[in-house]
């Protein structure tokens, strides 16, 4: 019994923990900066291919490109922020206005970015084999990749909270979701602060992809999986409510892997089903206000 | 265009109209540019095929790696030797290939085959990839005249529609081939109960459909039989549930990326059962390569071509196939199927003598051809050759393990420990 | 403006679109048969934009549930086709559509900007996944086949649903009705107070519109011959649309329209000549439009029209 239930806790964490990464992106492009970044999911295709390649290339681990590729990632969020969405938003009448037209650059840049990566990488399947040894914590046996996924996902998603909630930009960006025109009138620099949003957002989704390629076979269509997923999961957790994304991550990836167990066919019925019921009940959220 | 029935006359609403006739001229130019490329064609001095692919979508990996590839090489080697004889107009005529990106999308696939005869008015089609994409273009072809052999279809629905599509040939071995020879197999080994887990997709059903009532009925017990769906991203529920009934095979009817992920789960968490079987991806050469050769021995899937078997060529095509596509990147599979099929229609362009569609396809449906993967021979359309039914890796080869009679090694059972 | 050009205008903006159509109508006999087969694909791009357009245009409401309808249009010609004559299967497939998006409609009474759009989206995922759980469990099979259309008689069936979206599209616009869906979309609180039953409306507006994707699902269905969820529910029949009628302009009435048909085409010309890099073109042009063209190509063209 007891087996069962770290089965099914542990295993619902790894993958929750992955949901959580990149809905927090997404929450932070959306939530944030009213951009539904529906190329998010391209970014992490990204993330995974680079991941890949250092590896099967130059022998780079994972866990040595997590730190070098994540500074960049935060570079290409950033650059396209100022390039784009900043002239778009300073256009733009409304913010219905605005959400519509970022959602179209979005697509674009969705557009793009995989035609580069076919390019570049190539239609193939690719995949590679790291740490792919077993550890067993009491009787339950999980595979190490993807508890040192785990272990990454919550370091980032707890190092990024305290960001959050101590320095001076994590308080502005926590401003800025809850309410653009005060944080602007009490002296946030708002289009800053939506650039780094931005680059934070493509940081995590980098960083997400090189932990999937640690544990999936990877190709450059499945970006918009991940992207759905975490529609999924900002939704559960509540726009604008970064806190309430990593959790809802978390949640949707118990649930998962309970409903895995019982039928394996309804998991992802479960997904949408679920996140019907919360749009129903609390439209707002789990944590939303 | 319908529209402004009676809406009072302002300037937002009367350029609509103008607009709409530029967009009809905007298209007419558009489509009389493509249209002038179309082939004139009476006396020609080249065979025009035509293939519209996955190049890009969830379909696009299988399209590269099973068929584009051996295609491509296939075109460059015949028109190195001049082309292909064609007796009618008395010399070789070389191929020139038109390709379109169907995007993985049907609605594509069909309009762009409906392009590639109507406005290109190509000579011959090649097959889209995948089962469905290849049902939805069988009647369209029928309907046109173009016989086209596909490759990467798999479902026991084709023989009960073979007859509506009299211009479809299948290529690849069908489900009952490949089921049939698990059986046997699983009784030569001394199999006495399995899992049997597939995902919801129509390969899975119909295997999973096909295999189930033969267990029961050789007195295999089916300890745990589960359905997934696709795009799962976590198996170890099922896997370890799979562990805990402790069976002595295990069979998965899997699409790649789950082959990929079970591989990688079921050695994570000690799921090592004396057999362990997956159907597609198993025979890529990226999953050799994804996880080495020593991860993957003993593993067996579905499907099976090396080039030990005992074909003329066989070797020969191995070896230049790893020439054009780098070695590690040849499929142990539907390449040789690839392959063969350009080969059937090689030889029945050169047999028949013409380029008469009609007369092609009855050369086609007719006549036994020596291939890659040994004597082609259709029966309703469906080819009854096949070289391998389930293989197995040893070695960092995917030996053929079942037929019986054609083996290539011999089974290892039990599967040696995950590494 | 004088009386004179006025009058011959207004002769011109009513004759013109009957023009149009007796020239769409008599076109098949004409054009070479692949413009058929492209307009066909035109054509169900325009219903489902401007369709989509209906609802979500004048209340801002935008919906994400296009390929549910769509799907449940194409499902129901793939299980009635063989049985049913056509034209009773397509009212049959749109009035299912209509059906659902009424339910649909009525459970999402409460929501309101992002969360309708995600609500609408998570729905048709929800129905898509639903519909393959159930085949796989109780018919045993997945995909089926679907009675083939040619592409002539697809093209008069489906001109013939796109002027009558076209007509409900403009009637619904510049009726009463209308006036009160806009009104929801600029304040709907007011719209509420002035007497509006604003959820019957917004309701029955978005299952009118759902009637029309559904009855294109079921066309074309017959030109695609072999169906299964994924194929009849893929998500991006619910992202095309909108992307299409922002393409154009939401606004004014023939902006999804001009939209849809200028997408189609560019789709059509950039994948069959360049196959290889067409998505990155077509990415970059996207982006292009929107970052000089505000308003999408309405904008353009009321400059040009001020500007005259």
């Amino acid at each position: 019994m007891l087996v069962t239930f770290l089965d099914i806790a542990i295993g619902g964490l790894i993958t929750g923990g992955i949901y959580a990464l990149i809905a927090v992106g997404l929450s932070l492009q959306y939530g944030v900066g009213r951009v539904l970044n529906v190329s998010h999911g391209e970014f992490i295709m990204v993330g995974a291919f680079a991941g890949w390649s250092l590896y099967t290339i130059w022998g780079i681990s994972p866990l040595v490109s997590l730190v070098i590729c994540s500074p960049i990632f935060f570079l290409i969020g950033f650059f396209v922020h100022i390039t784009l969405f900043r002239y778009l938003r300073s256009r733009s009448k409304s913010v219905e206005a605005f959400i519509d037209s970022s959602l179209l650059v979005s697509f674009g840049l969705l557009f793009i970015v995989q035609n580069i990566a076919l390019i570049t990488w190539k239609a193939d399947i690719r995949g590679y084999s790291y740490w792919d040894t077993s550890v067993t914590i009491l009787e339950a046996v999980f595979s190490l990749n993807r508890l040192v996924a785990l272990f990454f996902a919550v370091a980032m998603s707890g190092a990024f909270y305290l960001f959050l909630t101590h320095s001076r930009v994590g308080k502005a960006i926590r401003a800025s979701a809850e309410d653009p025109v005060t944080a602007q009138v009490m002296g946030v620099n708002i289009n800053r602060v939506l650039g780094i949003c931005f680059g934070l957002g493509a940081l995590m989704a980098g960083f997400s992809g090189i932990l999937i390629s640690m544990i999936y076979e990877i190709q450059p269509n499945m970006g918009l999986e991940y992207t759905l997923i975490a529609i999924i999961v900002v939704a559960l957790g509540g726009l604008g409510s970064i806190t309430g994304s990593l959790i809802g991550g978390f949640i949707l990836g118990l649930i998962g892997n309970i409903v895995t167990y019982v039928d394996p066919g309804l998991s992802l019925v479960a997904y949408y089903m679920i996140f019907i019921l919360v749009l129903l009940v609390r439209p707002k959220g789990i944590f939303g206000k | 265009m319908k529209k402004d029935k009676k809406r009072p006359l302002t300037l937002q609403n009367y350029p609509g109209a103008v607009l709409i006739l530029a967009f009809m001229l905007f298209t007419g130019v558009c489509l009389i540019l493509t249209q002038a490329q179309a082939a004139s064609g009476k006396a020609p001095d080249k065979i025009r095929i035509g293939n519209a692919i996955s190049l890009s979508g969830p379909y696009a990996p299988g399209a590269t790696t099973t068929q584009i590839a051996p295609y491509d090489m296939w075109l460059k080697e015949v028109n190195a030797k001049g082309g292909i004889f064609v007796k009618e107009y008395g010399k070789k005529l070389p191929l020139e290939m038109i390709r379109y990106d169907d995007k993985s999308d049907i609605g594509t696939a069909v309009k762009l085959i409906e392009k590639l005869i109507l406005e290109d008015k190509v000579d011959l089609l090649l097959p889209p990839w995948g089962t469905s994409m290849n049902f939805a273009i069988a009647p369209i072809v029928t309907k046109y005249e173009y016989p086209v052999m596909g490759v990467t279809v798999d479902s026991m629905k084709i023989k009960e529609i073979a007859p509506k599509i009299p211009y479809f040939f299948v290529h690849l071995n069908q489900p009952p081939v490949k089921a049939e020879a698990i059986i046997p197999l699983l009784k030569e080994l001394g199999v006495k109960t399995a899992a049997v887990v597939h995902h919801a997709d129509l390969h899975g059903i119909e295997f999973a459909g096909y295999v189930m009532p033969q267990l029961s009925i050789n007195g295999i017990d089916v300890v745990l039989y589960k359905t997934y769906p696709m795009g799962a991203k976590d198996l170890s529920p099922l896997l370890k549930q799979v562990k805990a009934a402790d069976v002595d095979a295990f069979l998965a009817f899997t699409y790649p990326p789950e082959t990929f992920l079970i591989t990688g789960q079921a050695k994570a968490i000690g799921l090592n059962p004396k057999l362990f079987y997956m159907s597609i991806g198993t025979a890529f050469a990226a999953y050799r390569e994804t996880f080495g050769a020593n991860v993957v021995e003993g593993v067996m899937g579905t499907g099976a071509w090396n080039p030990k078997v005992p074909y003329p060529g066989a070797k020969d095509f191995w070896d230049r196939m790893i020439q054009a596509v780098g070695p590690g990147k040849v499929d142990w599979y539907g390449n040789a199927f690839c392959y063969s099929s350009v080969q059937v229609l090689e030889q029945a362009i050169e047999k028949a003598g013409t380029l008469d569609r009609k007369k092609i396809r009855s050369v086609i449906a007719g006549n036994t051809f020596d291939t890659v993967i040994g004597p082609v021979r259709y029966e309703n359309q469906i080819n009854v050759q096949s070289p391998g039914e389930v293989g197995q890796w040893q070695n960092g080869e995917f030996e053929i393990v079942a037929a019986k009679a054609k083996r290539t090694a011999n089974p290892i059972y039990p599967k040696p420990q995950w590494p | 403006m004088n009386h004179a050009t006025a009058k011959s205008k207004k002769y011109l903006s009513l004759g013109l679109p009957l023009l149009f159509l007796l020239l769409l109508a008599v076109a098949p006999l004409w054009i070479p048969p692949y413009w058929v087969v492209s307009f066909n694909t035109i054509f169900m791009y325009i219903i489902l934009t401007l369709s989509w357009a209906i609802f979500s245009g004048p209340t801002r409401y935008i919906s994400l549930a296009t390929a549910a309808f769509f799907g449940v249009g194409v499902y129901a010609m793939a299980m009635m086709g063989q049985e049913l004559p056509f034209p009773i299967v397509i009212a049959l497939s749109g009035g299912l559509s209509f059906i659902l998006a009424l339910f649909i409609g009525f459970l999402t009474l409460r929501l309101k900007g992002v969360y309708f759009i995600i609500f609408t989206f998570g729905i048709s995922e929800l129905i898509r996944h639903l519909v393959l759980w159930w085949e796989t469990k109780f018919t045993g099979t997945v995909g089926r086949w679907v009675l083939m259309m040619d592409y002539t008689t697809a093209y008069y069936f489906l001109l013939a649903i796109f002027v009558i979206t076209v007509l409900s599209a403009h009637i619904i616009r510049s009726s009463k009705f209308g006036l009160a869906l806009k009104g929801i979309g600029e304040y709907e609180e007011a719209a509420l107070h002035i007497g509006i039953d604003v959820t019957t409306l917004k309701t029955i507006t978005f299952a009118v519109s759902a009637f029309f994707m559904g009855a294109t699902g079921a066309i074309m269905a017959t030109r695609w011959t072999y169906i299964d969820p994924t194929i009849a529910f893929n998500p991006l029949f619910s992202f095309m649309p909108v992307l299409m009628a922002i393409f154009g302009g939401i606004g004014p009435f023939y902006g999804p329209l001009l939209g849809a048909a200028i997408f189609a085409i560019l789709e059509e010309v950039l994948i069959t000549k360049f196959p290889y890099y067409y998505m990155l073109l077509f990415g970059i042009i996207l982006i292009a439009v929107i970052l000089f063209l505000p308003n999408g190509l309405v904008g353009l063209l009321k400059k040009g029209e001020k500007r005259v």
